[in-house]
């Protein structure tokens, strides 16, 4: 979850208020904001739900508070100025269609704003930006951009910029963080942010490019060019943003334009161009941005109650609403109902309910009160929970430790260790379920059986006093074709006698003692089992059906182990004592 | 007979014709006064004596008696002053100083010294009588014998009572006769018994039990450890979070570990190009790879909700929706996937509100080993399905169920989860640190996520992990070697019984 370093006495500034750091805190923990703690400069860390990409930085925050307050109400769109600038859409990757944009002019940006909107692209690029994949945001100095003259216009004022695609050998520029020339192959080679971002761009056979009338400026969604750079003397923005989604970015340059308006910037609309050979679903349109319409919910007062669980008045309802910047149409046709207006920086609000979340924000969760719903129902355990626990019950009962190990491991563990060769008949030598990724070379399977567990636990446990007798019912799993998800998972019994005097005896006793407590027939005719000692191993039949197995461990499983002394096991499968 | 060596000592004192105080008997038989008696009435038991008890007064000397036996009756050491001093009379004040009287010591001797005749006090002066003699003192011969080892049968003890000298305590004292038995056993021979060590079938069976002594054990001392079959501390926490469940009318869910990621994410209304559902999250599979096959209806039910969200003004996410990717083998990150399978009907077939389920099963996270995330953890999940459910319902479920583990100051904090609306992180404070601590995730279903589904009710969930549960509800600040093959059996051994 984003977390971000957020001033108070900015915070303070732009809210308004004159609050202490614990109301501070207070009123942003029922916001759904956490704190996470103080950095050095003495800024608040605050975690964030990734749904309110709006509050990812100190502007959008200070908005909500000041809605929460009361100080603002209703819905909020700033005004923008004409297009004066055009991004020409033609011959753009396939791979990545999509362009939008706006200008953000008259800024005055401290150090701390400068950060703030730094701070903000990274939160966005990690959030909705998918890590750059699905949007990717550039801002430059527009000062240090020249318009290519259009030819279009009547006025002379237009300006345009091109969002085409390039030949990641046959192009030069001076990326951001550098003073050297590379080519955009070279960037993402060996410069330290190309190289990170290097895999958005690896399959494609032309890269992305923006130009100006001076050439390559930008290079989404890897770098900027070091022309445009922003900086605390930058008055005038260009903010652009190219993605594989059209709505995705045209929601993010939303959030972005309303953090720098926040900011005392004007915004002034971009029109966007696509070229009808454009790839995507957008060839031939021209499109007007940044798209600030705010967009229609109904939201039912019946809803509303049932949901909040108590009744409410309208006016609270409606007051609810324009704290959370929220605005409510007249309806007065329709008294059951809110038609409720919802900001164009809201990626969150999908359905209806996440405006009754808000009202509940607002009015405060924490203050309606809990209560036990009267509701009634008849609680029980599963069967199979029940024998798996009446097992160990009775196998505590016979003296054994319960234990509790990890379903993952390793072939070595299952196979090798174990002297038992993977895909043959022996108990535990069914295919394992094999995960994609693993961390670690520890953890790459689910085990077929869980003796190797137990003798890992023995492995581990040397220098504890002896006897150590060991159990444990848990789920084990194997490649199955007849299942529907081509795995079959079943709880196993397994057990060790690991004792200076132990035999194949001891283990027979306590298993013939678990099988009848069950009032079920254990008969053991000799098996063959690679981990056990030949001649000293048995078949667990249970009521005439093979289950598992019970022996003498092999020698060399023990010494692989370092275990000096017998061990005595069994394991079967849990279905048989049913 | 073989009778235990006190025993025998006892009869062979006691005699037939005489009841004998077993204090006596003790001191003849050098035996401590409570063996004695023990085994006089373990004889009487056996027919072989009869115990007869006697009320008797003792008299006992107070601490003023017997200050008076070391020092002295003050009116005989008045009196012994007084003949010392002149015969003919000497003043009040020079003998009672002279007798080192002083306080209530001189009122006591002026008074008896009149009353038992050893002189008169007259105009301020002490007269000794020259008949009187101390040594004939009856009461001061009394006081000597009590302080003695014999108890006088006369003397002017009532006197001395008034005085406040001597007191009376009733007392009862045993008296030990021998029986005709007891003759006869005596007369045929009675020997000491064995004593013995431990008792042994044989000496039950043939009922020599009776016979034998055996030797005393220190039984205050430690004794060898035992080694124990328990429950796994996680395994007791686990069942006693069944029990809360059960009690609260939960019924358990059980469904499969290795899921297609439709039940895990999809059906929760997760967008397939969610973070969560990058591969370093989740543990894909490589082998199986995808589940055979998926309910046709509702994946295309789920694919509307994704694309064009529910109901008239909904909307659905701008992400790719693949049934390919869908159907995808994990093992579960979390067990809501049960949740999903059960609310489809795919588990049960359709449930009709209200309804209460939980579960209490394992979970796998792609992650980084550390003090506080395993790759494998319990996840509590619980949920209830009811016509009509508000957040208000939800609080009090978790109010009360929270309470079970004695964490009464839970607080919520509204959250964002893709698949619940209204969404709280639960916090509540650690009992040893005092810290706000989450510990719990939970929030009403979306219709986004329920009308797929096929569900027309709300439902309400939560989340949590066990192991979180049972750091905050024991006080444990690390869940390290709690879980796994590099568990510590000595841990094991030595942990707290969780009930």
């Amino acid at each position: 979850m984003p977390v971000i370093n957020v001033d108070p006495d900015e915070l303070r500034e732009l809210t308004g208020q004159r609050l202490d750091d614990d109301e501070l805190l207070a009123d942003l923990f029922e916001l759904g904001v956490e704190y996470e703690g103080t950095a050095e400069d003495g800024a608040f860390k605050l975690e964030f739900e990734p749904d309110r990409l709006d509050w990812l930085s100190v502007e959008g925050l200070a908005r909500a508070l000041r809605y929460n307050y009361g100080e603002a109400r209703g819905v909020y769109v700033p005004d923008t100025n004409d297009a004066e600038w055009t991004i020409e859409v033609v011959d753009t990757p396939p791979e990545r269609p999509y362009v939008t944009g706006a200008v953000v002019r008259g800024l005055d940006l401290s150090t701390t704003a400068l950060a703030s909107l730094i701070q903000l692209q990274e939160k966005l690029h990690a959030t909705m930006g998918r890590a750059r994949g699905k949007g990717a945001i550039g801002v430059h100095d527009l000062t240090m951009l020249k318009g290519v003259p259009a030819t279009d216009r009547d006025d002379g004022r237009g300006k345009s910029l091109t969002y085409t695609s390039m030949d990641p050998d046959d192009e030069r520029f001076v990326p951001l963080e550098s003073n050297a020339e590379f080519t955009p192959r070279e960037v993402v080679e060996r410069h330290h942010i190309g190289t990170e971002y290097a895999d958005l761009v690896a399959d494609l056979p032309r890269y992305p490019a923006i130009y100006d009338d001076i050439g390559l400026f930008s290079f989404p969604p890897v770098v900027n060019g070091r022309r445009t750079e922003v900086t605390t003397d930058s008055r005038d923005l260009l903010v652009e943003m190219t993605g594989t989604d059209q709505w995705t970015i045209d929601r993010m340059l939303n959030v972005v334009c309303y953090a720098l308006s926040a900011r005392g910037g004007q915004i002034e609309r971009v029109d966007v161009q696509y070229d009808p050979t454009a790839p995507g679903e957008h060839a031939g349109d021209t499109l007007d941005r940044p798209n600030l319409e705010t967009k229609q919910k109904t939201v039912a007062h019946d809803r509303v109650e049932s949901v909040l669980g108590r009744t409410f008045d309208r006016e609270t309802v409606v007051d609810c609403l324009e704290r959370s910047g929220l605005s409510v149409a007249d309806t007065d046709d329709n008294p059951d109902s809110y038609e409720v207006s919802v900001p164009p920086y809201r990626v969150d609000v999908l359905h209806p309910i996440d405006v009754i979340d808000d009202i509940g924000r607002a009015y405060g969760f924490n203050d309606l009160g809990p209560r036990y719903p009267d509701v009634s129902t008849v609680g029980g355990r599963h069967e199979r929970s029940r024998l798996e626990d009446a097992t160990r019950e009775t196998l505590v009962g016979l003296g054994f430790e319960d234990l509790l190990n990890f379903h993952l491991t390793s072939e070595r563990e299952l196979f090798e260790r174990m002297r038992l060769t993977p895909e043959n008949d022996a108990v535990g030598g069914s295919r394992p379920v094999t995960i994609r990724e693993p961390y670690s070379a520890a953890y790459t399977v689910v085990r077929t059986w869980a003796l190797p567990s137990i003798v890992q636990v023995l492995e581990n446990n040397t220098h504890r006093p002896y006897p150590q007798h060991l159990a444990e019912v848990g789920m084990v799993a194997a490649r199955d074709e007849t299942e529907n998800t081509g795995v079959a998972e079943h709880r196993t019994v397994a057990g060790v006698l690991a004792d200076p005097e132990a035999s194949y005896e001891d283990a027979r006793a306590r298993l013939q003692a678990l099988v009848r407590a069950f009032d079920a027939g254990l008969e053991t005719p000799p098996t063959a089992h690679p981990s056990f000692i030949d001649g000293r191993s048995g078949s667990v039949v249970v009521d005439g059906e093979s289950a598992g197995v019970v022996g003498e461990l092999h020698p060399a499983v023990l010494v692989e182990h370092d275990l000096e002394l017998p061990v005595a096991a069994f394991e079967f499968r849990l279905d048989a004592l049913q | 007979m073989q009778l235990p060596e006190a025993q025998v000592a006892v009869l062979r004192a006691a005699d037939a014709q005489e009841d004998r105080p077993i204090t006596e008997l003790a001191e003849e038989t050098t035996l401590k006064p409570e063996t004695a008696t023990g085994a006089a009435f373990a004889l009487e038991e056996a027919g072989l004596v009869a115990v007869t008890e006697e009320p008797t007064e003792r008299l006992a000397l107070t601490a003023e008696g017997r200050r008076y036996v070391e020092a002295g009756l003050p009116e005989i050491r008045l009196y012994e002053a007084a003949c010392e001093a002149d015969e003919t009379g000497a003043a009040i004040g020079a003998v009672v100083d002279a007798a080192g009287l002083d306080g209530d010591a001189v009122d006591i001797a002026l008074a008896n010294f009149a009353r038992k005749g050893y002189g008169e006090i007259e105009r301020g002066e002490v007269r000794p009588a020259s008949d009187a003699d101390p040594d004939e003192d009856t009461e001061a011969a009394a006081l000597a014998a009590l302080a003695g080892d014999e108890e006088p049968s006369e003397g002017p003890f009532e006197r001395l009572a008034e005085r406040g000298l001597v007191t009376r305590r009733e007392e009862t004292r045993r008296l030990v006769g021998l029986t005709d038995e007891g003759v006869t056993a005596l007369m045929s021979g009675v020997e000491a018994a064995d004593r013995v060590d431990r008792l042994t079938p044989e000496l039950l069976t043939s009922g020599e039990w009776r016979d034998v002594d055996f030797a005393e054990y220190n039984v205050a001392a430690e004794a060898p450890a035992v080694q124990a079959g328990r429950k796994h501390p996680l395994r007791q926490m686990a069942d006693r979070v069944k029990n809360v469940f059960v009690g609260m009318g939960f019924e358990e869910m059980q469904g499969p570990a290795v899921d297609a990621d439709f039940w895990i994410h999809d059906c929760l209304f997760m967008p397939q190009d969610h973070p969560a559902r990058t591969h370093w999250d989740r543990f894909a599979l490589s082998e199986p790879e995808s589940i055979d096959e998926l309910p046709p209806e509702l994946v295309e039910r789920v694919r509307t909700a994704h694309r064009d969200g529910v109901g008239p003004d909904g909307e659905g996410y701008r992400s790719p929706w693949d049934e390919a990717f869908a159907a995808r083998l994990a093992l579960r990150g979390h067990t809501t996937s049960l949740t999903a399978r059960h609310l489809a009907g795919e588990a049960l077939g359709d449930l009709e509100p209200p309804q209460r389920w939980f579960s209490v099963q394992k979970a796998y996270r792609n992650d980084e080993l550390d003090a506080t995330h395993l790759l494998e953890f319990y996840q509590i999940e619980g949920w209830v399905m009811a016509e009509e459910l508000s957040v208000r319902d939800l609080m009090g479920t978790f109010t009360e169920f929270y309470r079970q583990f004695g964490i009464t100051d839970l607080e919520f904090k509204p959250t964002y989860n893709p698949y619940t609306e209204p969404s709280f992180e639960l916090f509540g404070r650690h009992p040893e640190t005092g810290e706000r601590i989450e510990i719990g995730n939970s929030g009403l279903f979306r219709p986004e996520m329920l009308e797929p589904l096929g569900v027309e009710a709300d439902v309400m969930a939560w989340g949590l992990a066990l192991e979180r549960l049972m750091m905050l509800a024991t006080g444990a600040e690390d869940i390290r070697d709690v879980h796994g093959t590099l568990v510590d059996l000595e841990y094991l051994r030595t942990e707290e019984v969780l009930y």
